[in-house]
């Protein structure tokens, strides 16, 4: 190298180191099985919102492909939120049936379900209340003992979070650490309008996040749809036990066109449009209050992206499926508009993320074949990838942990 | 498309049963299917017209637009749709260097607006 290397994040963060990785964990099953055991069948993991399921009764079913399982999450007459195993303790058939894709949604005003096989019926507590001729079981047939199988849940802003474990190692508070101050009065409540994407991708679950957990890439794969953002930097690097975040700015805004003002004009919500101060920010989130601020980009580890501006937030999720596989989830949250035309403004700023998210998720796929073809044994990290060597660091530690 | 446009807005009429969709999944589509030629007409032609459009459709509830100017704010949907292959990718029916689009879903992709 000819040059002084300028890496300042590194700098601060010594012991992540500086060299090439190896892509052992991106293509190998064994890695990958060690994952599932050691990560996400132990450690807190991101599968909803609050107000997703607002009312006594609602509830959600979200798949965990990775576990063979899925987790039906459900509000109480009480207002809490249990999860439990969408699982029936009679012989195993889902409670309830998943016909709504990856996330299948519903309420039932008693707040019971039933399972469709036999009429097997349990309350938002889990527990077996009505089964069907329950004198045609034996008399060691007790109900009150074969409730739904729990699933220790709990709530974070808004998030709803399970941890698979039978006994977790850590509290919801303590697995998320210094974030919890990080983010207190991010006003997400007041942005709840979401719009969902979703793709099964060829790709290693880690080829995915990685694609989005770096600003370096933003000049040349969004040349088309983010031509603004060639000039992007990022500061405040800030790690939180095994999460990361840091803030990310650029010097311009997309280029005025026609209908991109025509929607900026009557609502602001698209990190690449001017004039985000629609709601103040924490003081940890842009703490000088730079103008050039975009986005805060926080990854709660192991796999939730939160990308918040002002005015706007997103999240990437990327859940595994096998260790050429994933699933990918983009949610797109604003502020529910106040008419029809804030409506068609803040779809223009969807659109032209969602138009984003095409050019990131095009790399993920050829990324993996050629990482699985054995050419390349190491990939290189620059410092503005510091993400990727944190994520890399801490997932290959608890790989290699007992 | 339900009726006669207004007089103001006789100049979408050739383009209202192509673009007056419903969906995003619906003008995703037929952004796909068409030229950049296609394009680049309903652009020029809507554009001009979109504060009125606008202000038609907020004399309505939000999702509650009837008649005539719903069929014109599924035209400005349209735009949206649109807009970016105009404005950004030279013309291009398809996001250039992306996913393959139609792998990609919304999970509102077939609500109608």
């Amino acid at each position: 190298m000819n040059t002084v290397p300028r890496m300042p994040h590194h700098d601060r963060f010594p012991e992540l180191g500086t060299g090439p990785v190896s892509v052992e964990p991106y293509i190998s099953q064994d890695y990958y099985e060690k994952e599932i055991e050691k990560i996400y069948k132990r450690d807190w993991l991101c599968v909803g919102r609050v107000e997703e399921i607002p009312k006594t009764g609602d509830y959600k079913v979200k798949r965990l492909d990775f576990a063979n399982t899925s987790a039906l999450i459900m509000r109480g007459k009480d207002g809490q939120i249990r999860s439990f195993h969408n699982v029936c303790r009679h012989r195993g058939n889902k409670v309830v049936t998943e016909t709504g894709g990856e996330e299948t949604f519903g309420n039932s005003r008693a707040a019971v379900v039933t399972c469709r096989f036999h009429g097997w019926v349990y309350d938002a507590k889990g527990q077996l209340i009505n089964v069907p001729q329950e004198d045609r079981f034996s008399s060691c047939f007790d109900k009150s003992n074969i409730g739904l199988v729990p699933i220790h849940t709990d709530v974070w802003e808004g998030f709803i979070w399970i941890n698979l474990a039978e006994t977790p190692r850590q509290t919801l508070r303590e697995f998320l650490g210094g974030l919890v101050e990080h983010y207190a009065g991010y006003p997400f409540h007041t942005m709840t309008d979401v719009h969902t994407y979703y793709a099964h991708i060829n790709c290693n679950w880690k080829t995915g996040m990685d694609a989005f957990c770096e600003g370096y890439h933003v000049p040349t794969i969004h040349a088309g749809s983010l031509p603004g953002l060639t000039n992007m930097w990022s500061d405040n690097l800030l790690i939180f036990g095994d999460h990361r975040s840091l803030s990310a700015f650029s010097s311009e805004a997309n280029p005025p066109t026609p209908v991109g003002n025509a929607a900026n004009d009557i609502f602001s919500a698209s990190i690449v449009a001017k004039a985000q101060d629609r709601f103040a920010l924490p003081p940890g989130i842009n703490p000088t209050r730079s103008n050039h601020f975009g986005f805060e980009e926080t990854i709660v580890f192991p796999n939730l992206l939160i990308q918040c501006g002002g005015g706007l937030w997103f999240t990437h999720q990327f859940w595994p499926t096998s260790q050429n596989s994933c699933l990918w989830e983009g949610k797109y949250y604003l502020q529910a508009p106040a008419s029809n035309s804030e409506f068609w403004a803040q779809r223009y700023a969807v659109t032209l993320q969602r138009n984003a998210w095409y050019e990131d998720t095009a790399t993920m796929e050829d990324t993996q074949r050629a990482l699985s073809s054995g050419v390349l044994k190491e990939m290189h990290f620059m410092d503005e990838e510091i993400l990727l060597r944190h994520a890399y660091r801490v997932i290959d530690d608890r790989v290699n942990s007992n | 498309m339900t009726a006669t446009l207004p007089k103001e807005f006789s100049v979408l009429e050739p383009f209202a049963g192509k673009w007056a969709l419903p969906t995003e999944y619906e003008r995703g589509v037929e952004r796909r299917r068409s030229t950049p030629a296609e394009l680049k007409a309903f652009y020029d032609a809507i554009l001009p017209l979109v504060p009125q459009i606008l202000k038609r459709a907020d004399k309505y509830p939000i999702g509650k637009i009837e008649g005539v100017d719903r069929d014109l704010f599924y035209m400005a949907m349209s735009l949206v749709e649109i807009a970016p292959h105009i404005e950004f990718y030279n013309g291009s029916p398809g996001v250039p260097f992306a996913f393959q689009e139609d792998r990609m879903i919304g999970v509102h992709y077939k609500q109608p607006d």
